[in-house]
């Protein structure tokens, strides 16, 4: 057998062919990823004066847009930086890539005031996108006693009691039932605290009842300097949603780490050196920065906040599903020109903030001449915590008569800056609808959900216009199951019937073998008792009738053995017979058959007593013939 | 003591009788209902043979006639499902199934690469053929045990009942367990949402217009874990869907 055996270059080329593919795979991706597109976000529409508010401008589609610059008087604006991401999907449609840069900026104010963001330009690859026109409330920050705040000291030696704060921040004092409150809790940590990672912890629990919390992302981390003192802040960012009125406390929020702390020079202190010898080691070993240092649990609290929660308005508008925010919407419908019968998808999209949880798909405001299905959601965040995006709903119509236009999309928030509710409505999409009525069978919906996969159709078009076959009237006696056949009991005693037969089989295969085996043994006995009497006629001693009577059961034997018959039953006839023997030897047989009847039926006396030599020398030859 | 037993046998021999008559008039009755555009009544009819377990494929097919008229295509599909899998070639169960998807919009579950191309029999015809299969490889495996000198033919034999055994066997446990088992389920409530967790509220998998079929693989109180049309999977409510075999 020969080995197949690949030469250096065959490997070269193999590579080579699996780079292009790779390559090509890339172009696809490339080609494969979505319009460049840009949305802005302030971490809180509302801070205080001082306080830093992140805002943040991502770039889908392009990773190498540029960050605008933004001066806006009265505001101090910080760019932060960026943040590059690349994600690869391997889907139904091959690979898509998707790529988005986020610009960060930290905005603080220095008075009260509103303050408008205006929108920016960006320029990706040759196309100038322009972000959302933002509003950022500032108020005073006076009364916001939230703070468990450091106490100024010096940055050396850390005191274990005091390496940091935190601090929660709730955007707003007084909210609505259901509105979406976004809440910050501050870690601030001493520059000069190492802090053993693994005791961070990813999210923290906002302690309190009657809200629910979004998830909490991986918090942020930065090196900001609070009132002269360099600490490493950790920001964690959720948001909330009161569930009933009244007055809800929101914290303490503690939050536990491990600190490595320097060793205590409590020993250097205590030994005093007289002779003012110091050890030249001795600073070395009690420098903060290159002793070993000492893991010790540390805890930091914030205070509670009291948020104040007021009930919607009474007489909220029909379809209201309890979305409390602010709220835009857009309609499109795809095809725009088909049969009666046939579907089309609505597709609706909920931009803004507020609970989209609540948001449902928003009603028809007339649904006469439609056939609806349940609609499918898509919710598409454009921030951490989940409280600003595009909710995407797409819902299946088909028309069962001619029409010109889709009916209105209606859809109605509660809005809570304006403190009012708000119904929007899409225009009225021009479409057209060809034929008469609606068939009696359509195709099967699209029925579009969170999962790509289009449901099968069953829709035939030979099954258009007919209907259901007649009544039978006739009723079978017999009872039919639903249980297969491998689960009645009938099955299994059905097997009763072959296993039977097995049974029958294999016993009657052992008795045949043991009647084989008795046949064998009676030759054996027979042929044993032929050699005997043979032996005896050869002997010159044995008194005639004897020699004559052993003849002839010689003879019996052969010719039992032979034939296999009894050999009792055994006559001169059927020995010739069954020997095949001549005329002569026939002749011989007979009378050495005469002369045994003769002895057994007259006895002795009547025979002539005496056998000739010559006689027993014909016998013993014709007995000893036999057995050739 | 003869004529006791004698009327024993009669008695219990008239109330069978009797039996079968109040069905078939029953039957009858549900039919003139159904005649006459009575649907309702004719449905009650025909659902008190089915609870009195006078189960046929006639009677469902009927029933399922009967709950199309009266525009429940749900449990119009479900009692079609069950006349076919009581009988798998009922023709005219077969049409009238195919209207009743239509008028529904039912979504199918998508069958295996098994039952597409092999769709010659059922479980039992399946079970009876490995059977079948078993017991010649059983006969010929004794003769070969007890014969002399064994033969081409017989070893032959042996071993293709056992393959005949083994691929229907494997045929009918495939059957029982696919899309078309036992955990076979049709939705019949409308408006009813395949969900990603066992609440209302929860993300929407997939709309399930009345008649679609669902496979139940397992049940967490109200709430069954359903394969899907389309090869998703999800969360639906324990009373939207009826198991098509009783």
């Amino acid at each position: 057998m020969s080995r197949l055996r690949f030469h250096p270059n065959t490997w070269l080329a193999a590579a080579g062919a699996l780079v292009i593919a790779m390559a090509i795979c890339a172009a696809k991706a490339e080609a494969a990823a979505s319009a460049p597109s840009v949305t802005a976000v302030l971490e809180n529409a509302e801070t205080f004066v001082g306080e830093p508010v992140q805002l943040q401008i991502k770039v889908n589609g392009s990773r190498s847009a540029n960050a605008p610059e933004i001066a806006i008087p009265g505001l101090d604006v910080h760019y932060d930086g960026p943040q590059e991401e690349s994600r690869y999907s391997v889907g139904p449609n091959g690979i898509t890539s998707s790529s988005a840069v986020t610009h960060n900026y930290t905005i603080v104010a220095a008075k009260t005031g509103s303050y408008k963001i205006p929108s920016q330009s960006i320029d990706v690859s040759g196309t100038s996108l322009k972000t959302p026109e933002l509003i950022l409330n500032v108020r005073d920050s006076g009364g916001r006693g939230t703070r468990a705040g450091p106490t100024g000291r010096g940055s050396d030696p850390v005191n274990p009691n005091n390496v940091g704060f935190a601090e929660l921040v709730v955007a707003k004092p007084t909210a609505y039932v259901g509105e979406m409150i976004p809440v910050q809790v501050r870690v601030a940590i001493d520059a000069n605290v190492q802090v053993e990672n693994s005791s961070i912890s990813a999210t923290i629990e906002l302690p309190g009842q009657g809200f629910t919390a979004q998830k909490m992302p991986r918090p942020s981390e930065a090196r900001q300097t609070i009132r002269g003192q360099t600490y490493n802040v950790l920001t964690y960012r959720t948001a909330i949603a009161a569930a009933r009125t009244g007055k809800l406390e929101i914290g303490p929020v503690e939050f536990p780490f491990v600190a490595l702390m320097p060793p205590t020079n409590r020993n250097r202190t205590l030994r005093r050196d007289p002779f003012g010898l110091s050890d030249p080691f001795d600073n070395f070993f009690n420098n903060p920065a290159l002793s070993m240092s000492v893991p010790r649990q540390v805890k930091v609290q914030s205070e509670p906040v009291t948020l104040e929660v007021k009930p919607l308005p009474p007489k909220a508008p029909a379809g209201f599903s309890g979305a409390v925010g602010n709220f835009t919407l857009t309609t499109a419908a795809k095809p725009k020109t088909v049969p009666v019968g046939d579907p089309i998808t609505v597709t609706a999209q909920l931009t803004g903030r507020g609970n989209f949880d609540r948001v449902t798909a928003p009603e028809f405001d007339d649904e006469k001449g439609w056939h609806k299905y349940p609609p499918s959601a898509d919710f598409k965040q454009d921030d951490d915590v989940g409280i600003s995006g595009v909710k995407t709903f797409e819902t299946v119509v088909s028309p069962n008569e001619r029409k010109e236009k889709l009916p209105a999309s209606v859809f109605s928030y509660f809005d809570p800056v304006k403190e009012q509710y708000v119904t929007l409505r899409s225009e009225q999409i021009a479409i057209r609808v060809d034929g008469n009525s609606a068939p009696a069978s359509a195709p099967a919906p699209s029925t579009p959900g969170a999962a790509p996969a289009q449901p099968t159709p069953t829709a035939t078009p030979a099954a258009k216009d007919a209907d259901i076959l007649h009544q039978l009237t006739d009723l079978p006696a017999m009872t039919q199951s639903f249980k297969p056949m491998f689960a009645r009991p009938v099955f299994w005693l059905a097997q009763l019937i072959p296993l039977l037969g097995v049974i029958a089989f294999v016993g009657w295969r052992i008795r045949r073998a043991r009647l084989n085996d008795r046949e064998a043994l009676q030759v054996t006995a027979w042929q044993e008792e032929t050699s005997e009497l043979e032996r005896k006629l050869r002997r010159e001693e044995t008194p005639p009738n004897e020699y004559v009577t052993a003849a002839t059961r010689a003879v019996q034997l052969r010719a039992a053995l032979a034939k296999k018959v009894d050999p009792n039953a055994v006559d001169a006839v059927v020995a010739a017979s069954a020997l095949g023997l001549d005329e002569l030897k026939r002749e011989q047989l007979r009378r050495l058959f005469a002369r045994v009847d003769e002895i057994r039926y007259s006895g002795g006396a009547n025979g002539s007593g005496t056998l000739l030599p010559q006689e027993r020398r014909e016998v013993l030859e014709l007995v000893e013939g036999l057995r050739s | 003591m003869k004529l006791a037993t004698i009327a024993v046998i009669l008695a219990v021999t008239a109330c069978v009788e009797r039996a079968a008559g109040d069905n078939l008039s029953v039957f009858a009755s549900a039919n003139a209902d159904y005649s006459a555009g009575h649907f309702a009544e004719a449905i009650s009819g025909y659902e008190q043979l089915v609870q009195s377990g006078k189960w046929s494929a006639n009677l469902f097919y009927d029933l399922g006639n009967a709950y199309d008229r009266a525009g429940d295509f749900g449990r119009a599909t479900l009692n079609y499902e069950r006349a076919l899998a009581l009988d798998p070639k009922h023709p005219e169960t077969q049409a009238n199934l195919r209207l009743a998807r239509d008028h529904g919009r039912a979504l199918e579950i998508q069958r295996s690469a098994f039952e597409r191309y092999f769709p010659i029999g059922t479980s039992s015809q399946f079970a009876i053929v490995s059977s079948a299969g078993f017991w010649i490889a059983v006969f010929a495996g004794v003769a070969l045990f007890f014969a002399r000198r064994r033969t081409a033919l017989a070893l032959v034999i042996c071993a293709a009942g056992v393959i005949v055994a083994a691929v229907a066997g494997f045929a009918a446990y495939a059957i029982e367990n696919g899309t078309r088992g036992r955990a076979l389920a049709v939705v019949t409530a409308k408006n009813v949402q395949a969900r990603l967790a066992t609440a209302d509220n929860s993300g929407t998998i997939l709309a399930l217009p009345p008649g679609s079929e669902v496979k139940i693989l397992s049940t967490r109180g109200d709430w069954v874990y359903a394969a899907l049309p389309n090869d998703l999977r999800g969360w639906i409510p324990a009373s939207a869907a009826e198991l098509v075999r009783m």
